[in-house]
């Protein structure tokens, strides 16, 4: 199989607001992260790992293929 | 600025003054005995050790007062690959640094002196570069 880069996507900034909207601080907190790692993550500069996508995706209620997506 | 992009410019500042303050205990480096050198390098860390403590003390605190909250130093996943980074860039420049210095040594028949100096200086060049990757890394 070649090697190619996928592109994980997410949904997090806009799962948050339609949460009440929820503050970069409370679903850090919620997920027992940094602020600037939820910032990372809402600009697609970083990819959490398998065991943080489950937390955020638990943190809205969601099922993680909601959360994070292949573009 | 964010509570870890402050933690790494006080590395930096702790760095600076130990090699000021080396750079003027050493500048007759040739003519000193390897005991005086060596005393003066281990005081030169054990100055950059205490810098860095004073210097995250008195930060924090003029940040505390600044913004008038206390900022939780949370340490996640990225922060320890970021950590990693810069442990991984800080032993390449160093093991880099270590053979040319000890090429130079070789080559020039450069006085033992010269090499322990440039040795401790490979420390802190490794430790400042991995400091500017980790402000890099947590733009």
């Amino acid at each position: 199989m070649a090697k190619k880069k996928i592109h994980i996507e997410n949904t997090v900034r806009r799962l948050r607001f339609n949460n009440n909207e929820m503050t970069q601080l409370e679903l850090a907190d919620l997920v027992g992260i940094s602020r600037q790692t939820v910032v990372a993550i809402e600009k697609y500069k970083y990819t959490p790992s398998l065991e943080l996508a489950f937390k955020i995706a638990l943190a809205f209620n969601k099922e993680i293929q909601e959360v994070f997506f292949i573009n | 600025m964010n509570i870890k992009i402050r933690n790494t410019f006080t590395e930096i500042i702790s760095v600076a003054i130990a090699i000021i303050w080396m750079y003027s205990k050493l500048n007759e480096a040739a003519n000193m005995s390897i005991a005086s050198i060596t005393q003066v390098l281990v005081q030169g860390i054990g100055i950059s050790i205490l810098a860095a403590i004073f210097f995250a003390i008195v930060i924090h605190i003029v940040s505390a007062i600044i913004t008038k909250s206390k900022e939780k130093n949370v340490v996640d996943e990225r922060d320890n690959i970021i950590e990693f980074y810069a442990l991984r860039l800080s032993n390449v420049i160093f093991g880099i640094s270590l053979l040319i210095i000890l090429a130079l040594l070789g080559w020039f028949n450069l006085h033992i002196n010269f090499g322990i100096i440039a040795i401790t200086l490979s420390v802190f060049l490794a430790s400042i570069c991995s400091t500017f990757l980790k402000i890099y890394l947590y733009k």
